[in-house]
């Protein structure tokens, strides 16, 4: 069995006196596209929002690569490896599609504000690297014909792929994507597949929110259902299809008191 | 510092601050009911307090008032009072709401950054305050005294006056006739509805810019009244007026928890006594930089304010 | 490589694309006439650029080449990371009162004093936002105002620093380059101020054009997204208020050393208005759209004295009316799009 790159154990989250998630267990292997559906409001996003340092749990706990994540600054998690994606697209609009990948690529250099203003050696390298590795995951991406425009000038597909570019850039051991489909056509969601697989490829484990099932089924090695907070079923797409707890969740079927 | 003025002072200093409370609270509901709906701090509301208090000067001056007549007869004040009260609201409700319509509708609307909002509000309240430093020549504007502050009770050091009973008394009612609106009408259900979920209450067919207007004209119409006691209590006035009000009132509902109308209350006189008994202690020329300090103590220990419920972080 | 110009000021972009083709030997010319131009500024003795009442070369060192130097400095904070910033009239005090407590009570001169002045603006930076940088948008907005007000009020209430009567019998700069500062002529001042502020933005356009210019716009733009993305926010927002603390007290130490007396009514919040409004005119983030705005409105109420009384009225309106209308500016930040066909 491969290696568990993200693990997150027992984890509760509560809101005002709502509890969000409920002694949910996920885990994310080395090398694997594992997928995390559930109907609306069921905590998907929130898992996200946990993992990445955004709020901290009422108790359970979050492992990259077998260290104890939780509790630290979103930043220093992103560093440690974790990259993201939005549900509703969040770049910086007012920077270019370059600019947008190399801030994130800046993140894994320590050049700091003194060394830039000097023009440091160390600081030329870096600032070197970082835009070099922004223009290479451009191109990866295929957007480095994009790269000089303003991120909230692009077409709305491009906008979700230089997301996941920028995300990339962190060198992530896992990447977080949250409905990278949402908004596409049946061709573009095809592409957004290959993009997928071409990114596991590379050598990068991801956990994908997603609403599509059709996408969802065919990308993904390992599912898991949330629903109301709780893990209800995990397993290979052909299991979760025929799942009578996922199904009834779908369909609203009221959960059984157990 | 002496601290002994504390004690011999202390019901005297309790009263005061129960009156300058009861004046901050009527403004700070304006900051208060405004952030509740647009989740943005309504900095040019000072200066509508200031023109209520220049509707009050330029009312009384029109009875011909020199400052020296003896103290009216009760009736014939409150009457005269209701006047300013009345005209302060009317003027400062509508500068509150034409503020909004100029300041803050169109931005809104492009879907402009909190920064721009927060510059534009700004430059409003710099344009009032300007304009009114112009029109008045920069003068200390004085109200005449028309009611007897002489004390008709006392106890100790406690001296129970005409006016701070005005103050308090009439503060009051207006509290509960503002419990009223909110809890008991349609617009103060549109209120509570825009404040708790701007999106769903369009959906429910709220009209939100007609009930964003109302709420500024209710902030206006309750500072325009705050002023009128103000005027009462203080006797003077300038352009610049605002700015320490403001700040005070700003204070007390962030204090209070800002965005809850209970809580700018309880703010608003926790604060008025904070301040005269540090005033007492340290000198009123302190006062400012105590009430700066409590503002800046309590934003960055309990951002949500003593009272105040935890505002739910903005959603990623 | 096409060109994609959006819409805007044409001027610019004819000017960006003669930039973007001429030669390096081009553009050394440019850039040596453009400064040569405002060395020579106060001796020209033009009628047309002459301002009434005060002498032109009094007016460019204060308002034009201070305001500019601010404005230089508040831009880091407001216009490149989105800090609302209303009370950097205190670092600017900060730097003043070093310069005239420190040439007053010690050995030291003007040249020595600078680092002072910068270092302690650039401490109370640190002070003031350690704490509230970790508060957003407007609270941050109330607080560093409050900061101002009350730097300010503690001066008029401290006798030690002079109180409300300030400090009087401030020395000037010691000669330098054998050019003399005395109390009558304003231009060394001017000078000297324009060499800094050349250092200045020679410093920001490297930061800002590197690592630490992306943190800071990115935070502008999105602080959470800015904060998944690796980004130190906290530490990129400190320095922005360090830096722009650091200028701010140089521009008070050497407006100190030509005035000669600082009361703390010199230091009001209307400063800090006015230093505001002239970044959002030029366009928030933009060096020198900032600096455009310093010029216009440090220029524009001492050329036309019956605007002066009113200045401050109009520099609200036009904040108002410039959010509205023109929320980039003058000069926007926009950069300009190369846009390459994919084949």
């Amino acid at each position: 069995m491969s290696k568990k790159l993200l693990e997150i154990k027992n984890l509760v989250v509560k809101f005002g006196g709502v509890t969000a998630l409920n002694e949910v267990n996920l885990h994310v292997s080395e090398g694997e596209i594992a997928a995390l559906i559930g109907p609306n409001g069921a905590g998907k996003t929130t898992v996200f929002n946990i993992v990445t340092g955004y709020y901290t749990p009422a108790s359970g706990e979050v492992l990259l690569d077998g260290e104890a994540i939780s509790g630290l600054r979103p930043y220093k998690i992103a560093r440690k490896g974790l990259g993201r994606t939005f549900q509703n697209i969040r770049l910086f609009g007012d920077m270019t599609a370059l600019e947008n990948v190399a801030t994130a690529a800046d993140a894994l250099n320590k050049s700091g504000l003194v060394g830039s203003l000097f023009g440091v050696p160390r600081s030329r390298r870096d600032e070197k690297k970082s835009l070099e590795t922004a223009m290479e995951l451009l191109t990866f991406i295929g957007l480095d014909h994009r790269a000089h425009q303003m991120a909230k000038n692009l077409p709305y597909g491009d906008q979700r792929r230089l997301e996941i570019a920028r995300a990339l850039a962190l060198n992530p051991k896992v990447l977080l994507l949250d409905e990278p489909a949402a908004g596409f056509n049946p061709q573009e969601k095809v592409e957004l597949g290959n993009l997928i697989g071409k990114i596991r490829d590379r050598g990068f484990a991801v956990l994908l929110i997603e609403h599509d099932m059709s996408l969802v089924m065919k990308i993904s090695d390992r599912i898991s259902v949330l629903d109301f907070g709780q893990k209800i079923a995990e397993g290979k797409p052909a299991e979760i299809q025929n799942n009578q707890r996922v199904i009834d969740a779908y369909l609203g079927v009221a959960e059984d008191a157990s | 510092m002496d601290f002994s003025i504390l004690y011999t002072n202390f019901w005297s200093l309790a009263l005061d601050g129960l009156v300058v409370g009861a004046i901050y609270a009527l403004i700070s509901l304006g900051y208060t009911l405004v952030y509740g709906v647009l989740r943005l701090i309504n900095f040019a509301h000072s200066e509508i307090f200031m023109i209520g208090t220049m509707v009050v000067y330029f009312i009384i001056g029109l009875f011909g008032f020199t400052g020296y007549e003896d103290p009216l007869p009760l009736i014939n004040f409150i009457g005269i009072f209701l006047l300013l009260t009345v005209g302060a609201a009317v003027i400062s409700g509508g500068s509150a709401v034409l503020l909004e319509i100029v300041a803050y509708r169109r931005l809104r609307n492009m879907g402009a950054s909190r920064l721009s909002s927060l510059i534009s509000a700004i430059g409003a309240s710099f344009f009032l305050v300007e304009v009114f430093r112009k029109i008045t020549d920069s003068r200390n504007l004085d109200f005449p005294r028309l009611i007897n502050k002489d004390p008709f009770f006392t106890w100790g050091t406690l001296y129970l006056s005409a006016d701070k009973v005005l103050v308090i008394g009439g503060a009051t009612i207006i509290f509960i006739v503002l419990n009223r609106i909110i809890n008991h009408t349609r617009l103060g259900l549109g209120i509570r509805a825009v404040s708790q979920d701007e999106r769903t209450a369009v959906l429910m067919g709220v009209n939100v810019n007609r009930i964003i207007s109302y709420t500024f004209l209710l902030g206006g119409v309750l500072a325009g009244v705050g002023s009128a006691f103000y005027m009462v209590f203080y006797e003077t006035t300038k352009a610049n007026v605002g700015f320490l009000v403001g700040i005070s009132a700003f204070t007390a509902a962030v204090l209070g928890g800002i965005g809850n109308v209970k809580g700018a209350l309880y703010g608003s006189f926790a604060l008025g006594l904070v301040q005269q008994y540090t005033s007492a202690v340290l000198g009123y020329n302190w006062r400012d930089v105590v009430t700066f300090a409590i503002l800046v103590l309590v934003l960055l220990i309990k951002p949500t304010g003593l009272f105040g419920e935890a505002l739910q972080k903005a959603r990623v | 490589m096409s060109k994609l110009s959006t819409s805007g000021f044409n001027l610019r972009d004819r000017f960006g694309d003669w930039w973007d083709g001429a030669t390096g030997v081009q553009k050394t010319v440019f850039r040596v006439v453009l400064i040569g131009l405002f060395y020579a500024l106060p001796l020209l003795n033009n009628p047309v650029i002459d301002t009434p009442e005060t002498s032109f070369s009094s007016v460019l060192f204060y308002p034009l080449i201070m305001f500019s130097l601010m404005a230089v400095g508040l831009n880091v904070v407001v216009g490149k990371s989105g800090i609302l910033d209303l009370g950097y009239v205190a670092f600017f005090a900060i730097g003043a009162y070093t310069h005239a407590l420190m040439s007053i009570h010690t050995p030291l001169n003007f040249w020595e004093i600078i680092p002072f002045a910068m270092a302690f603006a650039m401490l109370a930076g640190v002070i003031l936002g350690l704490p509230a940088l970790r508060l957003r948008g407007d609270y941050l907005a109330i607080i560093t105002l409050g900061f101002g007000e009350i730097v300010r009020i503690i001066a008029i209430n401290t006798d030690a620093i002079g109180g409300a009567m300030g400090i009087t019998g401030i020395p000037g700069p010691t000669s330098i380059f054998g050019i003399e500062f005395t109390v009558m002529d304003p231009r060394p001042y001017y000078w000297l101020t324009l060499t800094l502020l050349l250092v200045v933005i020679w410093g920001v356009l490297r930061l800002t054009k590197r690592k630490p210019g992306r943190a800071w716009e990115a935070i502008r733009e999105d602080e959470d997204v800015a904060e998944f993305m690796g980004v130190a926010t906290l530490k990129y927002k400190l320095w922005a208020f360090i830096i722009g603390g650091a200028i701010g007290g140089l521009a008070g130490a050497i407006y100190a050393s030509q005035i000669r007396s600082i009361q703390p009514e010199l230091f009001t919040l209307n400063l800090s208005i006015m230093i505001l409004a002239t970044v959002v005119l030029g366009g928030m983030g933009n060096i020198w759209g900032v600096i455009l705005g310093a010029v216009l409105l440090g220029y524009i109420p001492e050329k036309l004295r019956f605007l002066s009384d009113y200045r401050i009225i109009f520099f609200g309106l036009l904040m108002v009316v410039m959010m509205n209308l023109r929320p980039n500016g003058l000069l926007p930040r926009k950069k300009r799009e190369h846009f390459k066909e994919k084949i």
